[in-house]
């Protein structure tokens, strides 16, 4: 084979693995390409020859690194999250194959589903302490084991649960964040939970809130709009929790404060909606210390 | 485990295509769905990342109608081929009931073949499934690369490199073609029936 043949044929197996999506077995074929040109005194002064090849290598890096940053959780359609429930559960007890179902939808990273199962299934009394611990490793899969933490104390200030079910779900997150080295300020749970004067706000009817999103009315970022996880939910209460890293957050808000033009997500729905600051705290211990947590009373939409 | 529900006579198993990423086995489910229309009235479902690379999974569900007094229905997967989708890769092989091997023919991904089939036995093998006894079919994909002056394997070196032990059905194939495609479902499903009879003492 001839020099010229030899580097054709090259460049024809580079451009077929470039194709067939095989970028890294095409960048070391285009760079064996580019050693054999440089070695070869007819062809090393071809500047134009050079440039193409390592505009090739460049494209097969290219490629490489875009399968590197691509998302791994796409956001799938109801349609195709309803498949998968399906078709990874295979338990005949109903109850299981719906928690089967979840999982699978959690393990292919659609968690914000999953947690909505997880949350009919509770409601509907439906193996709910397995809905239930699912439920808290979602949260500290999305989001962080805070979340959990926060999900933990809805659970027990809306009294979902009785109080053996309290105590059994606490022990079991408390171990899960022990595991990942995390000591958290569990709320303590009675056997029989006092519930009274909750009922009041229990009855204000609102839809769940996973995190909103608010244009900075004062401080240096005046006018920027930012977004804040709710960690809590009380009726119309939300409570959200600014890092301590973003302290210069916090100094936007202070108590009184109207959020007028305030946009809410939920799992079923994004609206806007009226506030006001009802609270604004400094978290002095457990895992959140150096935080703010930042209360919002919802009153309009 | 396929489902078998002796009162209504339906059985409903599972088929998985394995192997290396770009090996062809979205494109074997994609000729599948082109040529058997008729055996299904399903979309073939795939949930990709970049480049048409799997993501999660490929779906077919095949209809094939009544088989010794049975009405059999083949549930179609593909999985990820890329290795650092393993635990995608151990989702969809739960309740598998026949495996097709996708293997690249291109030399220059012998080692990636190799890899991934140990992948398989070692996944199976944390379900309990051995590797020797499931229904298994091995596929040389991409064989028309040879005649375009590509560097590819010849059949006899990748029987030995992967088939020495298995003593796996095996079909040399051009899934973009098709060429080889269909032979290839129809001995694992032949396998795979065959061996959930036994199981499960189904006949007419
Ligand atoms: N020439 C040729 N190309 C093929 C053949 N089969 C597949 N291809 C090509 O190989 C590339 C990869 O094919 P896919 O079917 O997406 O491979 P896959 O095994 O599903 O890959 P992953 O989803 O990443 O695991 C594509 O560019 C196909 O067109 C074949 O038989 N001959
Ligand atoms: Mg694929």
């Amino acid at each position: 084979m001839s020099d010229k043949e030899r580097i054709k044929s090259l460049i024809k197996e580079a451009a077929l693995y470039q194709k067939q999506g095989l970028f890294e077995e095409s960048k070391e074929k285009y760079e064996e390409i580019l050693t054999f040109i440089q070695d070869h005194e007819r062809y090393s002064k071809d500047k134009k020859l050079i440039d193409a090849v390592k505009g090739k290598i460049r494209i097969a890096e290219d490629n490489l690194d875009e399968i590197d940053k691509t998302t791994e959780t796409p956001a799938l359609s109801q349609e195709i999250q309803d498949l998968i429930s399906r078709l990874f559960s295979s338990s005949k007890d109903k109850d299981m194959a719906a928690i089967e179902g979840a999982v699978a939808l959690a393990k292919f990273g659609q968690y914000e589903k999953a947690l909505a199962e997880f949350q009919r299934l509770i409601e509907e009394g439906k193996m709910p302490l397995v809905a239930a611990k699912n439920s808290l490793m979602c949260h500290i899969a999305i989001s962080s084991p805070d979340a959990a933490i926060a999900q933990f104390e809805q659970w027990v200030s809306w009294n979902t649960f009785s109080g053996p079910d309290l105590k059994y779900i606490r022990t079991f997150l408390e171990n899960t964040l022990e595991k990942q080295g995390i000591k958290a300020d569990l709320p303590l749970v009675d056997e029989a939970p006092d519930v009274e004067g909750e009922s009041e706000e229990r009855e204000v009817d609102m839809i769940d809130i996973s995190s909103i999103s608010v244009e900075l009315a004062n401080g240096p970022r005046k006018g920027e709009k930012i977004e804040l996880q709710v960690t809590f939910q009380l009726g119309n209460k939300i409570s959200t929790i600014i890092p301590a890293q973003q302290k210069y957050l916090a100094d936007a808000f202070k108590i009184g404060l109207r959020l007028s033009g305030m946009q809410c997500f939920s799992p079923l729905a994004i609206f806007n909606a009226r506030g006001i600051v009802s609270g604004l705290k400094i978290v002095t211990s457990g895992p959140r210390r150096g935080s703010h947590a930042l209360d919002i009373t919802i009153d309009g939409v | 485990m396929a489902v078998f529900n002796p009162k209504d006579r339906v059985i409903e198993c599972k088929i998985v295509y394995y192997g290396p990423g770009r090996s062809g086995k979205t494109t074997n489910l994609e000729y599948i769905f082109k040529a058997g229309k008729k055996y299904t009235n399903s979309e073939l479902v795939s949930i990709n990342t970049k480049g048409d690379r799997t993501l999660f999974f490929d779906f077919l569900p095949l209809g094939l109608g009544k088989i010794r007094g049975c009405d059999v229905k083949v549930q179609l997967y593909t999985v990820p081929g890329q290795a650092k989708y393993n635990s995608t890769r151990k989702l969809v092989l739960k309740n598998v009931d026949g495996v097709v091997f996708v293997a690249d023919s291109l030399e220059i991904r012998r080692k990636e073949n190799f890899l991934s089939l140990k992948d398989l036995q070692q996944n199976l093998a944390e379900k309990n499934m051995n590797i020797l006894k499931i229904p298994l079919v091995i596929q040389y994909n991409k064989r028309d690369l040879g005649e375009q002056g590509i560097p590819i394997m010849p059949i006899k070196d990748m029987e030995r490199d992967l088939n020495s032990k298995l003593k796996a059905p095996s079909f040399g194939a051009n899934a973009l073609k098709g060429k080889g495609v269909g032979e290839t479902l129809k001995k694992c499903l032949i396998l795979t029936l065959r061996h959930l009879q036994k199981e499960l003492q189904w006949s007419q």
